[in-house]
């Protein structure tokens, strides 16, 4: 815990940064990009990572020391990135997301991924994810490269996406995280904006979808799907490491989150190993929007009672796990 | 409290109101209007161009320096031209144009809005009429 927060990461990947495992030059520059991420919002004053210490095979090992031993994390989704049209295992697979989950069974939530476009071989996947490894969720990417070009899906698309969230139903699944804005390689935009969200969302009022990276950018796009419909929800995630370089650019997401969705619908990622998460974490519960602002724009503040729910509270209700009973048996005092 | 990018030449302002971030082509908003230019400054036929990113996750920022380069560069009395991405100032809508502001940002700002319930139930369409 953080203070008196207790922190539940939504999101960890297990890269595979090893050059062999990239597909060419877009996933090449993709790589890249990551690690250019890691240079740039990790605070001057933190450690930076070479790039021949950061473009590794990454272990569940590893990210179990950065999550827990290093970071006042308590509890952690392990994500797979099916990015296989750029990588040979999708960068970060499946497989190694759920044995990172075995790790620490009680902490280590697993999330389930497929490629929609595969049609039965992706819903069969998703029984396997499900039966056997135990996911309780999935995330989906809504652009594939799979014909050599760029190849988008969309949320509200009966024929391809509606599928897998029967089939997630079918699992007893009702939660579904998905990937928008900051294109992965050369994307179209069009397709990582959220304007196909409010198909989903409609479709399967019984489903809470997550969307990620909220505000980079389209975050008044985003805005004013998740005021609309109650079962759309907005992760931090990558959003909060710009805490430190930009707070004034992060206080402006964050105050117009608070303002048009609340408190009750915002939830946390750390998004490492890109980048080690107790730096934003400390930052974020230090974090206050800057009055003017508040006087200006009419932000509301941001609370201990909302950075509490953030952090922490927010994932365990859309987990359908009880917030106090699981604080009092998963919550770590505060070490760093 | 829109800040207008300080060094720039007007002829270079022009030069680029064509050149767009791919996030920003659809809505016709130029890195101009988008307030990513620094500055332009030209020595012995030499143009040096200074951009400033709106976040450090954009993974176009390449092509958006090579389209600045041609553009600047097709100027006359510029010979050669390198746009590069500066670090040491944070971009912020501060930045926007008016143009860019009423094109990206359509929900009005909470202390407009008063009752947030109240302005949804009547407004069925972000910005728009009751």
């Amino acid at each position: 815990m953080i203070g008196d927060a207790f922190v539940f990461d939504g999101v960890a990947h297990p890269f595979n940064f090893t050059p062999k495992n990239a597909y060419g030059s877009a996933g090449e520059m993709f790589t890249n990009h990551l690690y250019a991420f890691h240079n740039v919002l990790t605070p001057e004053n933190e450690p930076k990572q070479t790039a021949e210490e950061f473009l590794k095979e990454w272990t569940p090992d590893d990210i179990r020391r950065m999550v827990y031993d290093h970071s006042d994390t308590d509890m952690l989704v392990a994500m797979p990135l099916p990015l296989t049209d750029l990588f040979r295992d999708g960068l970060s697979p499946w497989e190694t997301c759920a044995e990172l989950a075995t790790r620490d069974p009680d902490r280590t939530v697993f999330w389930g991924s497929v490629n929609p476009l595969e049609g039965r071989r992706a819903l069969d996947l998703m029984e396997r994810q499900v039966g056997e490894f135990g996911a309780k969720a999935f995330k989906f990417y809504n652009v594939r490269y799979d014909y050599g070009s760029p190849f988008p899906w969309r949320m509200d698309d009966p024929q391809i996406a509606f599928p897998v969230f029967e089939k997630a139903q079918e699992l007893g699944i009702n939660l579904i995280g998905v990937h928008k804005g900051v294109p992965l390689g050369p994307q179209p935009v069009e397709a990582t904006q959220t304007w196909d969200m409010d198909g989903a969302a409609a479709a399967f009022p019984d489903i809470n979808f997550v969307i990620f990276h909220v505000g980079l950018p389209f975050i008044d796009e985003t805005c004013w799907q998740l005021i609309r419909f109650p079962n759309l929800y907005a992760s931090l995630a990558a959003t909060i490491n710009f805490v430190v370089r930009a707070p004034r650019l992060f206080a402006e997401i964050l105050g117009k989150l608070l303002f048009w969705c609340g408190e009750d619908k915002i939830v946390y990622g750390s998004e490492a190993p890109i980048w080690q998460p107790q730096w934003a974490l400390q930052a974020f519960k230090n974090f206050t929007i800057p009055q003017d602002l508040c006087d200006g724009y009419g932000y509301p503040q941001l609370t201990d009672v909302a950075k509490r729910k953030i952090l922490g509270e927010n994932l365990l209700r859309l987990h359908g796990m009880d917030v106090e009973s699981t604080v009092a048996r998963l919550g770590r005092p505060q070490t760093h | 409290m829109t800040q207008r990018p300080a060094r720039v030449p007007e002829w270079a302002r022009a030069a680029l109101s064509e050149v767009f971030d791919p996030c920003c082509r659809e809505k016709g908003i130029s890195v101009v209007d988008m307030g990513l230019l620094r500055s332009v400054d030209v020595q012995a036929g030499h143009a040096r161009v200074e951009l400033l990113l709106t976040s450090g996750w954009c993974p176009f920022a390449a092509r958006v320096l090579t389209e600045v380069e041609e553009a600047i560069a097709a100027h006359p009395g510029v010979d050669t031209c390198q746009a590069e991405v500066v670090w040491d100032e944070a971009w912020s809508t501060d930045r926007l144009s008016p143009s860019a502001r009423r094109k990206l940002r359509f929900l009005p700002d909470p202390v407009a809005v008063g009752d947030r319930d109240a302005y949804l139930a009547s407004h069925p369409t972000p910005g728009g009429p009751p």
